[in-house]
């Protein structure tokens, strides 16, 4: 069990996993009983579990899943038909790269939510506004992540292509993108992630549906149980997205074992 | 005039202060369908030499010719295989010689097919056609680079390092293939290493270089010394010896020589 930097069976990694998660839910459920901080503040595990189930009964949270899962891949669609052009050029030709590296680099060290108050000014508080912070805090980043990926593809895999007698077009479509997509996926499904703390701030400062506009609005209530089972929402759901980027990345990516 | 001409090819690497010399105007005529072999240490230039040659790297000074033709940029002329296993692990044994086939015209459907099953024949490959990159050792794996390379149907091979990240066994099993290979194909081959046995073995001709900035220190006519078509028990015959030690000396000496200032 102490043995170092070595694998363990399976069946007892699952079972620490579960023993882990159960220790933390203990720990919860004992505070709550105990009665030392107020129900207020902290409900039992049972009163969230309770308060998800009825979120979806009495709030029609599921619409509001909906629309925020909407925005989410939807911004995330537009930064990705961007970036991916963009990020290919900018790695494969140096001019490019130049050109837009110290504006990019600059954009993506703004603080998105600072950028929020600007962002309505321009776009108002409608759904441009939101889907244009999701962008914002993504593309940039994304841009890089792209760029970077392409650049690591090996010159022998380039310069095989152009003794094959490949034109830069051929090259580009046949080998450097083939060659960087496993990691141009696995750094989808990272900024997809980041994509979701984007959306609550946007929905919490300006919004009327969505996710993160159930949570702000029950906080007025102080329902706690409520805005707990929000936030667990969340986490089922960016846990969901996760595990079905992995998947199609393991199965897409199966034969280049890396 | 030589089939490929390198006519006074210099190459420095950076500028002013960081400058590096890494080839010294160099000029040699390789004939048609010859098999040399640049035998240098590690490090001094005969790689970047021969990347000039096939267009990845352009010269400070000097030009290349095939042909009496005057080449520049990397083409269809002169293909590469890479010391490092350059076999694409997004495509099976047969993808990745498909794609090196997808550039040539004037092939229909039946030729590829012929090709790539001919190719696949050439470097003992039968029976691995679906399998991916990382299902293959890595002597496979440069077999599969070299099929590849064939199959762009170059004028000239260019072969960098190609065994020497191999162990011992392999290594042997792919010079016997290689030599082989070239008997079939029968094109002009530079073969780039440091490993004299391997030079002797292959070569028609070892292009003994310097070290850095590589410079010619002995053209060596070995397929005369030793007689073509040589197998590896070339090595324990008593010509094979002598030359080698020769040739290890001319190594040696040029290995204790301190760096050459820049001219």
């Amino acid at each position: 069990m102490w043995s170092f930097r070595k694998p363990i069976p399976r069946r007892q990694e699952v079972i620490l996993g579960l023993a882990g998660l159960f220790v933390f839910l203990a720990a919860w459920q004992a505070t709550a009983m105990s009665g030392l901080i107020r129900e207020q503040f902290l409900p039992a595990p049972w009163a969230v579990v309770e308060a998800f189930f009825g979120l979806f009964t009495e709030r029609n949270f599921a619409a509001d899943i909906v629309i925020s899962v909407g925005r989410v891949w939807y911004a995330f669609f537009l930064a990705v038909i961007v970036a991916l052009p963009l990020g290919l050029l900018m790695a494969c030709y140096r001019s490019v790269g130049a050109f837009f590296e110290p504006f990019i680099d600059f954009v993506r060290y703004l603080p998105v939510p600072a950028l929020v108050p600007l962002l309505i000014i321009w776009f108002g508080v409608g759904e441009a506004s939101k889907i244009a912070v999701l962008w914002m805090g993504t593309f940039f980043q994304l841009v890089l992540l792209i760029t970077d990926d392409t650049k690591r593809v090996p010159s022998e895999y380039v310069e095989s292509g152009f003794t094959f007698g490949a034109n830069q077009w051929q090259v580009m479509r046949d080998i450097v993108v083939p060659a960087a997509l496993p990691n141009i996926v696995d750094n989808l499904r990272i900024t997809l992630g980041w994509c979701w703390t984007y959306l609550i701030i946007a929905e919490i400062v300006a919004a009327s549906s969505g996710i993160g506009h159930v949570i702000w609005s029950l906080r007025r209530f102080v329902k706690t149980p409520e805005v707990m089972a929000g936030i667990v929402a969340i986490g089922i759901i960016g846990l969901l997205t996760d595990q079905a980027f992995r998947y199609v990345h393991r199965r897409a990516f199966a034969n280049q074992g890396r | 005039m030589a089939y490929l001409t390198i006519d006074r090819v210099a190459k420095t690497f950076g500028e002013g202060d960081g400058a590096v010399e890494a080839v010294t105007p160099v000029s040699l005529g390789i004939d048609r369908g010859a098999f040399v072999v640049f035998l240098g240490p590690s490090g001094c230039g005969k790689t970047t030499l021969m990347r000039i040659v096939g267009g990845l790297e352009s010269p400070t000074s000097g030009a290349i010719t095939l042909d009496g033709e005057p080449l520049a940029g990397p083409d269809r002329r002169r293909g590469m295989v890479f010391q490092s296993y350059a076999a694409f692990p997004w495509l099976t044994v047969e993808g990745n010689i498909r794609l090196a086939l997808r550039y040539r015209s004037g092939l229909d459907r039946a030729e590829r097919s012929h090709i790539v099953r001919t190719l696949i024949a050439l470097v003992g490959l039968t029976g691995f056609e679906a399998s991916y990159p990382n299902q293959i050792s890595g002597g496979m794996r440069q077999r599969v680079a070299i099929a590849r390379t064939l199959a762009a149907d170059p004028d000239v091979l260019l072969m960098d390092e190609p065994f020497g990240a191999l162990d011992a066994l392999t290594r042997e099993h792919l010079q016997t293939q290689l030599t082989r290979i070239h008997r079939e194909a029968h094109k002009t081959t530079i073969f780039v290493t440091h490993d004299v046995d391997e030079a002797l073995l292959l070569a028609d001709r070892v292009i003994v270089f310097s070290s850095r900035p590589a410079r010619i220190v002995e053209d060596l006519d070995v397929g005369a010394q030793l007689g073509p078509d040589r197998d590896q028990d070339v090595r324990d015959r008593a010509d094979f010896i002598a030359l080698r030690r020769h040739v290890q000396e001319r190594l040696r000496a040029e290995y204790a020589a301190p760096e050459r200032a820049h001219a």
